[in-house]
C-alpha cells in the first residue's frame, strides 16, 4: 500500500536561545532524523514522553516551525511539503492536514463563539456561506456529543472535555486527508476516552481521513491504533504493529515505558525508568538511551544504533527497532526445567514412595532490568526452582541460559564465572552466614573466594556494598560478629554480600520472611531500590503475594511444580485467571500498606 | 454591570465628600480667611463676600454645611467665583468643552496611531522596524511636555507661521459659516493636540505592542495559524482583537493623566480650557472655582472609566458571564 503521508529523515532543530549565544552554541535537536509512513485510512500512533519530540513532529507536518529549522522530507500524496512558503502551507493547513492540539483548553480565541471558530476554516477555505458553514459545524459538533448550547457558548463557558470535543470538530471540519490528534483524550475520563477515540475513528473512516494519534500513553493508544511509532529524545526507537508491541515490546525503552505506566488497577508502586530524558541540546553520544539502559554495552556509548528489523518477533508484522543488541535481552531463561526427588532424596519435602516431581516443565524468563516474582505455597516447588536457577541443583531435564549461554553446557570454569554474576540470597541469613565471622569478613568473602582485587580494594567494595544496603561502614561495625546482629541487619549483610560481586541478577528466596512486618517492607523496598539503581534483574521467590506485588513487574504463580499463571503484576493482581491465584490473593493479608 | 454602577456612584460620593472636607481641613483655615478682615486673602467686595458666606455657611454646623453643599452640587450650584464674581458652573460650562475637544482629539489620534503602530510592531517583533519604533516611542513619551510643546510652538508657530501661537480661536472673529468656525478652531487645535498626542502616544504604542506579542504567543494563535488563515486575518481579527482588551482598560486609567497633561499644555498654548481656568484660579485663591474644577475633572475621569468598563464588557465575553 502506498503511503498517504511519508516522512523521511525529518529534522527539527531550534537555534539556541539566550544571551550568551556563541556560534557553537548547540541547537535543540527536538526531532532528529525520523521517518515513518501514514497509509490512507490508517490510524498510527506516535508515542513518547514529554520532550520526546512528538508534538514537534505534529507541528512540522503543518509547517508551523520557522522554515530554517526543518530539514528532511514530508510528502503528502507524493507532494513535497518541506520548503513550501506560507502561501503554499496555507493551502495544506486544515484542508489537507488538520490538527487537534493537546492544549484544547487554550486553543480557542476567547472573544469569539465556539460555532464561529469551528465555521471559520469552512468559510475561509471552502468559501461556504455563513449559514452553510454554521450548519456543517453544528452537524459535526453534534456527532461529537456537543449541543447547540455548547456552540453558542464562548470558550470560557465550556469544560475542558467539551473544548476537546469542539477542538476535534474544528479539526475535522474541512474533512482533511490527515488528522493529527495530540493527546485528544487527556481531559476525558477513562471510559469516554475509548468511546471518543472510537468515534473519532468512525468519523475519520467516513471522511476518508487518516488519523495520526500523538500520545504519551503507550498502553492506552496501542489498543486503539494499528501501528505505533515510539520516540525517545527525538529519535525513533521502535515501530511496529500496535498489538504486538503491547504484547512484546522489544526495545528496552518501550519495555520500560509499558512497565512504568500505572494502570488503574495496579497495586504496584509507579516505577519510572531510571534516570531522566537527556538535554535535547546536548544529547548523549551513541544510543541516546544508553545512560538509562540496563543492558548497555561499550558500543552503545559511541555508536548510534540504526533502525533495523527486529529479530525475535514471532509474527509476520514488521517490527523495526534501534538497538545494537537487537532489543531487550533475556537475562535468564529457563526452558522445560524438571527436577524430581526420590523418597530418600536430599531435599524432598513430602515423603513419597516413588519420588516427587518438585519442578515440572517450567519455562521462565527474566528480562534485563526486570523484577520477576515466583509465588507459591510451601511445597509448590518454588525453592527447588530457585536452586536450579542458581546452580545449587542440577536439573533432570531442560536448560538454563544466562545471558544467552547454556549454563549446564559450559565447562566448570566458565560456569563459575557465570555464577559470579548471579547471586543468591537465602531465606534464613542465619543459615547462610557463619555466626563467628565479622561483618567485614562476611561481605568480603566472595571477593576472596573469587580472588578479586587487593585487600584494600576488597575492603572498599565491601564498604560500598554495606552503604548500598544502608548499613554503617565504620570499623566498629565491620568488626562486629555476625551473631550479634538483629535479623534485619543480618539480612542486609547478606544482601551486601551478594552485591559485592556486582551481579547482573539477584535471586532471593523468601528474603524477608524471617523479619517482622515493618522490617519486611523496608528490606523489600531496599531490594527494589538497589535493583533499579544498578539496573539488575531480580527474581524473588515468595509465598506472599501481597508483599511482592509492590515491586514485581511480572508475577508467576507456581502450584505443584508447575507455573499455573504468569503475567504483568497489575493484571495478575487485578484479574487473576487461575483459581489458585485467587485463593492466594484471598489468603493474603489486607492490602493496606 | 449594576454592581459596577453602584461602585461608580460610591466613588463619586467619595470624591464629592473629599471636595467638601479638604478645603475645610486645610491648615490655616483658608475658607474662613476669605471672610476674615485681618487676613491677607480677605475678600473686599461685599457682594462676593456675602455670596461666599452663604455658599460655605461656615457659621452653621458641619452636617448642615454638608447637606447644603451636596444639594448644591447635585443641582449645579457650585458657588460663585471670587475673582470673576460669576457662577462657577457657568465658568466650567465655558471651559470644559475646550478641554474635552483637546483631550478627545489627542486621545483618539494617539489611540489610532498607537494601535496601528503597536499591532504592526508586535507582529514583526524583533525586526529592525520594531526596534526603531520601540526606541522612538520610549524617547518621545519621556520627553517633557513643556519642551515638546515649546519646540512645536517655535517651529510651526513662530518660525514657519503656519499655525496660530495661542488661544482656542481668533479673538473677536465672527464666522460667516460653520465651516469657517471649524477651520479656525481646528487651526488653533493642531499644536496643543499634537503635543498631547505625542505625550501619550508612546505608552499606548508600547502597551499595544507588548499585548500583541503576548497574544501572538498564545495557543489559540498557533491554532489559528494551523487553520490556514491569512496573515491579515491572524493579525487583525485574532491578535489585535485580543490585544484590544488590555488597551481599552489602560485607556481609561490613562484619562486622568491625559487631563493633567492637558492642564500643562493649555497654559503653554494659552488654550481656553479647564487648565487655564485652574491655573488662574490657583493664582487668585479662587476656592469655589478650584473645587468646582476638581469636581468636574473627577466626574469626567469617572465617566471615562465607566465607558471603558462598558466597552470592555462588549469586547470581552469573559467579563460578561462570570
Ligand atoms: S542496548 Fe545499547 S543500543 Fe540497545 S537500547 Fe540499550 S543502550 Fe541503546
Amino acid at each position: 500500500m502506498s503511503a498517504l503521508l511519508s516522512v523521511r529523515d525529518l529534522h527539527v532543530h531550534f537555534p539556541a536561545v539566550g544571551e550568551h549565544q556563541t556560534p557553537a552554541a548547540a541547537a535543540t535537536r527536538a526531532v532528529d532524523g525520523i521517518s515513518f509512513d501514514l497509509r490512507a485510512g490508517e490510524t498510527l500512533a506516535i508515542v513518547g514522553e514529554t520532550g520526546s519530540g512528538k508534538t514537534t513532529i505534529g507541528r512540522a507536518l503543518l509547517g508551523l516551525h520557522p522554515p530554517a529549522s526543518v530539514q528532511g522530507s514530508i510528502r503528502l500524496q507524493g507532494e513535497e511539503l518541506v520548503g513550501l512558503d506560507e502561501t503554499g502551507w496555507r493551502a495544506v493547513r486544515w484542508q489537507r492536514i488538520a490538527m487537534a492540539v493537546q492544549s484544547a483548553g487554550t486553543a480557542f480565541d476567547p472573544v469569539y463563539r465556539i460555532a464561529a471558530q469551528i465555521a471559520e476554516p469552512l468559510r475561509v477555505h471552502l468559501h461556504l456561506s455563513a449559514r452553510e458553514a454554521d450548519a456543517r459545524a453544528m452537524a459535526l459538533a453534534r456527532r461529537l456529543g456537543l449541543t447547540s448550547r455548547h456552540l453558542r457558548a464562548y470558550p470560557h463557558q465550556l469544560s475542558g472535555g467539551e473544548k476537546q470535543r469542539a477542538m476535534l470538530a474544528m479539526a475535522l471540519s474541512c474533512e482533511p486527508e490527515v488528522l493529527i490528534a495530540d493527546e485528544p483524550t487527556s481531559g476525558q475520563d477513562v471510559l469516554s476516552r475509548a468511546q471518543l477515540v472510537a468515534l473519532l475513528q468512525a468519523i475519520c473512516c467516513e471522511q476518508g481521513t487518516s488519523l495520526l494519534l500523538i500520545s504519551h500513553d503507550l498502553a492506552a493508544v496501542a489498543q486503539l491504533t494499528e501501528r505505533v511509532v515510539v520516540l525517545y529524545a527525538g529519535k525513533l526507537i521502535e515501530t511496529g504493529d500496535a498489538a504486538e508491541i503491547l504484547a512484546s515490546p522489544r526495545h528496552p525503552y518501550t519495555w520500560g515505558l509499558l512497565n512504568a505506566y500505572p494502570t488503574m488497577t495496579t497495586a504496584r508502586d509507579l516505577r519510572a525508568i531510571r534516570g531522566s530524558l537527556p538535554d535535547p541540546s546536548n544529547p548523549p553520544m551513541g544510543c541516546r538511551f544508553h545512560p538509562r539502559c540496563t543492558q548497555a554495552v561499550a558500543r552503545c556509548r559511541v555508536e548510534e544504533p540504526l533502525l533495523a528489523r527486529s529479530t525475535g518477533v514471532a509474527s509476520g508484522g514488521e517490527r523495526l527497532i534501534a538497538c545494537h543488541l537487537g532489543g531487550l535481552q533475556a537475562l535468564l531463561e529457563a526452558t522445560a526445567l524438571r527436577k524430581a526427588f526420590r523418597a530418600n532424596g536430599q531435599i524432598g519435602r513430602r515423603p513419597a514412595d516413588d519420588g516427587v516431581e518438585a519442578v515440572r516443565d517450567v519455562d521462565l524468563v527474566v528480562w534485563e532490568g526486570e523484577v520477576v516474582a515466583v509465588v507459591g505455597e510451601t511445597g509448590s516447588g518454588k525453592t527447588t526452582l530457585g536452586r536450579l536457577l542458581v546452580g545449587q541443583l542440577v536439573p533432570d531435564a531442560g536448560q538454563v541460559r544466562f545471558e544467552a549461554q547454556d549454563l549446564f553446557g559450559l565447562s566448570t570454569a566458565a560456569r563459575k564465572r557465570c555464577y559470579r554474576r548471579i547471586q543468591f540470597i537465602a531465606q534464613d541469613p542465619f543459615d547462610a552466614i557463619s555466626p563467628r565471622l565479622s561483618v567485614g569478613k562476611v561481605v568480603r568473602e566472595p571477593l576472596e573466594v573469587q580472588g578479586i582485587g587487593t585487600d584494600d580494594e576488597r575492603q572498599a567494595r565491601a564498604r560500598e556494598a554495606l552503604d548500598a544496603v544502608s548499613l554503617p561502614t565504620d570499623e566498629g561495625f565491620l568488626g562486629r560478629r555476625a551473631h550479634t546482629l538483629s535479623g534485619g541487619q543480618l539480612q542486609r549483610v547478606a544482601i551486601a554480600r551478594a552485591l559485592v560481586l556486582d551481579p547482573k541478577l539477584l535471586v532471593a528466596d523468601e528474603p524477608v520472611s524471617m523479619l517482622d512486618a515493618s522490617e519486611q517492607a523496608r528490606v523489600i523496598n531496599l531490594l527494589k531500590d538497589i535493583q533499579s539503581a544498578r539496573g539488575m534483574g531480580l527474581l524473588i521467590i515468595s509465598h506472599d503475594l501481597a508483599l511482592v506485588r509492590k515491586i514485581a513487574d511480572r508475577i508467576l504463580v507456581m502450584q505443584q511444580g508447575r507455573i499455573v499463571e504468569a503475567g504483568p503484576a497489575g493484571r495478575v493482581i487485578s484479574a487473576p485467571q487461575h483459581a489458585y491465584t485467587r485463593a492466594l490473593l484471598g489468603a493474603a493479608p489486607a492490602f493496606d500498606w | 454591570m449594576v454592581r459596577r454602577l453602584i461602585g461608580y456612584l460610591l466613588t463619586l460620593w467619595i470624591v464629592l465628600t473629599a471636595n467638601f472636607l479638604l478645603p475645610r481641613w486645610l491648615p490655616g483655615d483658608p475658607l474662613s480667611a476669605l471672610l476674615d478682615p485681618t487676613s491677607a486673602s480677605y475678600v473686599y467686595d461685599a457682594e462676593v463676600r456675602a455670596a461666599l458666606a452663604a455658599y460655605y455657611g461656615l457659621d452653621r454646623p458641619l452636617l448642615a454645611q454638608y447637606g447644603h453643599y451636596l444639594s448644591g452640587a447635585l443641582t449645579g450650584d457650585l458657588g460663585r467665583s471670587i475673582r470673576l464674581n460669576r457662577p462657577v458652573s457657568g465658568l466650567i460650562g465655558a471651559h470644559l468643552p475646550w478641554t474635552l475637544l483637546l483631550t478627545l482629539t489627542a486621545l483618539s489620534l494617539a489611540a489610532v496611531l498607537g494601535l496601528l503602530g503597536g499591532a504592526l510592531a508586535g507582529w514583526r517583533r524583533g525586526s529592525s522596524a520594531d526596534k526603531v519604533l520601540v526606541t522612538l516611542s520610549v524617547v518621545i513619551s519621556n520627553a517633557p511636555v513643556y519642551f515638546v510643546g515649546t519646540l512645536l510652538l517655535i517651529v510651526f508657530g513662530a518660525r514657519l507661521r503656519w499655525l496660530p501661537l495661542a488661544g482656542g480661536r481668533t479673538p473677536f472673529a465672527t464666522y460667516p459659516s460653520l465651516l469657517d468656525a471649524a477651520r479656525d478652531i481646528g487651526r488653533h487645535l493642531v499644536l496643543p493636540a499634537l503635543t498631547l498626542t505625542l505625550a501619550t502616544m508612546g505608552s499606548q504604542f508600547l502597551l499595544v505592542r507588548n499585548s500583541m506579542v503576548t497574544v501572538l504567543g498564545e495557543d489559540f494563535m498557533l491554532v489559528a495559524r494551523a487553520k490556514g488563515l491569512s496573515s491579515g486575518r491572524l493579525k487583525w481579527v485574532h491578535a489585535l482583537r485580543n490585544a484590544l482588551l488590555p488597551f481599552v482598560a489602560h485607556l481609561a486609567a490613562h484619562a486622568g493623566l491625559v487631563i493633567t497633561g492637558a492642564v500643562f499644555i493649555e497654559t503653554l498654548f494659552n488654550y481656553p480650557g479647564m487648565g487655564r481656568l485652574i491655573f488662574e484660579a490657583v493664582g487668585a485663591r479662587d476656592y469655589p472655582v478650584l473645587q468646582g474644577a476638581f469636581l468636574a475633572v473627577s466626574t469626567v475621569v469617572l465617566g471615562a472609566n465607566l465607558l471603558a468598563d462598558w466597552v470592555n464588557q462588549r469586547l470581552d465575553p469573559r467579563l460578561r458571564h462570570v
